[in-house]
């Protein structure tokens, strides 16, 4: 009995009900409850995969019901295997995933709030950095402040979608006040930032968008703010800067270490 | 038993969960230690890993993994372990564990403990790996015990030899699952008295204490209640045999209120004390 190939029918059982008699001469006692058995490890394996989704993309959750999440969780599973230890990994490929299945075509914005979801999902375990403070901006003359380079905070990133995503995401919160948008045929972008450990989803523009990845390109403050005004003719850099600070998203440039 | 062991003893801890961070960061210091998941803290910032920090300045942390897959032939992965060995150097636990088990192959991670065949090909596997795991982290690890609802065909040992010979091959430790030991002996007739008798004391490093569930198909090793009458029976015999050994309360599914376990540490302290009066009355 080689060590390897019992992994390997170990782990097809799992996959496979049928691939189980395969395992069974393998094991102790192999008789109808040993199948069943298995078949508790068949069920761990699936628990593993809901329970990671679940808790990775709580608002795809809440938009299908937990019966069809769990079900896209099988279906998911079998289409992409955990390929790590590590479950907060494994949703991964979830909103390519829908956005090929056929059976959530229906709900035409759900990929991309999958997308989104898993953006802030990273953003949540993202390496923690020395954010830039009003304080600390305030202190700069104004050549100074248009000749600066900061970088972008390692949990800020963003989603464009042609949906109102920031919104259907907001709509979704625990405690959430907002309604989801009436039409769902305008598009947003959708910011993603961790102020003070918690993940936050706003609304952001083409300006504001142009401009952050001029700043996480490296370039200076100046060039940013001309980027935004390119991108977007009423872009207003007065009112970003301080959204900026307030979301944590400027991060020294050369300094990111542990908080 | 020598005064200084007793001074360093780590006593009685109690899972790290989610749930209980609010409450653990607020009070004053509740247990004797604290025991996170590994994989839970993997991130290379954030929430969890800040309130871990946290802590690690109140508590000794004790790192617990769960995703290694110590006995997978295939899929083993080098880069999971570098994972858990920086966690360590950010952490500085008190202990470092993992299991008696595999959990992925070559192109898919199966995220369960899973079952070896206790054979000897396995425990050169074994030893291989803890071995490595131990050269990484650059400290001993401990093993543990794992409940199973099946058992292979074949053994050339039985579990405590085989743990015994890892730990003498490789210098590890035991972390010994006396519940584990129970719903083993629920499910398959083994004597989990027997296989306490035969673990060598000197590698017990760690003792898990928890709830299962029982069913008709089998008892499911959830910790997700209290534990029950006959594991605590076992665990004043692993006491008697392997002394004051750090002892956590595991609670996973269906998580009280951090009183709740608070109370079932105190038990297990109860137990311990009672132990460590007896052996200072029988010196």
């Amino acid at each position: 009995m080689l060590l390897e190939s019992v992994q390997t029918d170990f782990a097809a059982a799992l996959f496979d009900a049928r691939r189980a008699s395969t395992l069974l001469p393998s094991l102790l006692h192999p008789d109808k409850q040993t199948l069943e058995r298995i078949a508790l490890y068949r069920g761990n394996l699936l628990a593993a995969w809901q329970k990671a989704l679940s808790n990775a993309f709580p608002v795809v959750r809440a938009l299908v019901g937990d019966e069809f999440l769990d079900a896209l969780a099988r279906v998911y599973g079998h289409a992409h295997p955990s390929s790590s230890g590590d479950l907060n990994r494994f949703g991964e490929h979830f909103a390519a995933f829908i956005a090929d299945f056929e059976h959530t075509q229906t709900l035409p914005y759900l990929a991309d709030v999958a997308a989104l979801e898993w953006i802030a999902h990273r953003a949540h375990y993202a390496a923690n950095a020395i954010v830039l403070s009003h304080y600390r901006i305030g202190s700069l003359r104004p050549h100074q402040l248009l000749a600066s380079r900061f970088t972008l905070h390692p949990a800020c990133d963003w989603l464009d979608s042609g949906f109102p995503i920031a919104h259907i995401w907001l709509a979704h919160q625990p405690g959430a006040t907002m309604e989801l948008p009436k039409s769902l045929d305008r598009g947003e972008i959708a910011l993603v930032a961790r102020p003070r450990w918690r993940v936050e989803v706003v609304a952001s523009s083409e300006g504001e968008i142009a401009a952050l990845e001029k700043i996480r390109a490296g370039e200076t403050l100046e060039t940013a703010i001309e980027a935004g005004i390119e991108a977007q003719r009423s872009f207003d850099f007065a009112k970003a800067l301080p959204r900026w600070l307030d979301l944590s998203l400027l991060t020294q440039a050369s300094a990111s270490h542990d908080v | 038993m020598k005064e200084s062991s007793l001074s360093q003893s780590l006593g009685v801890g109690i899972g790290l969960r989610a749930p209980h961070y609010h409450d653990l960061r607020a009070r004053e210091r509740c247990a004797g230690w604290l025991e996170a998941h590994t994989e839970n803290y993997l991130g290379d910032g954030g929430y969890d890993l800040h309130v871990l920090t946290r802590l690690r300045e109140r508590y000794p942390i004790s790192l617990h993994g769960v995703g290694l897959g110590l006995g997978s032939t295939r899929g083993f992965s080098p880069e999971h372990l570098q994972r858990i060995a920086a966690l360590v150097r950010r952490i500085d636990p008190c202990l470092v564990s993992e299991h008696l088990c595999w959990g992925a192959v070559a192109d898919r991670s199966l995220n369960d403990l899973l079952p070896l065949p206790l054979t000897d090909a396995a425990l050169a596997l074994m030893c291989d790996r803890v071995t490595r795991m131990q050269d990484a982290l650059q400290r001993q690890v401990l093993v543990e015990n794992i409940s199973t609802y099946l058992r292979f065909a074949g053994d050339d040992l039985d579990e405590p030899g085989f743990l015994n010979e890892l730990a003498l091959r490789t210098g590890c430790g035991i972390l010994l699952d006396i519940n584990n030991l129970y719903v083993n002996q629920c499910n398959h007739g083994t004597d989990a008295a027997a296989y306490i008798d035969a673990i060598a004391t000197r590698h017990v490093g760690e003792i898990h204490l928890a709830g299962h569930l029982v069913t008709d198909l089998a008892v499911i090793d959830h910790h997700g209640d209290r534990v029950c009458e006959a594991v605590w029976k076992l665990y004043r015999r692993a006491l008697c045999r392997f002394g004051d050994v750090p002892t956590l309360i595991e609670w996973d599914t269906d998580v009280p209120a951090l009183d709740v376990l608070l109370d079932e540490a105190a038990r297990a302290r109860q137990c311990q004390d009672t132990f460590l009066a007896e052996a200072v009355h029988a010196a």
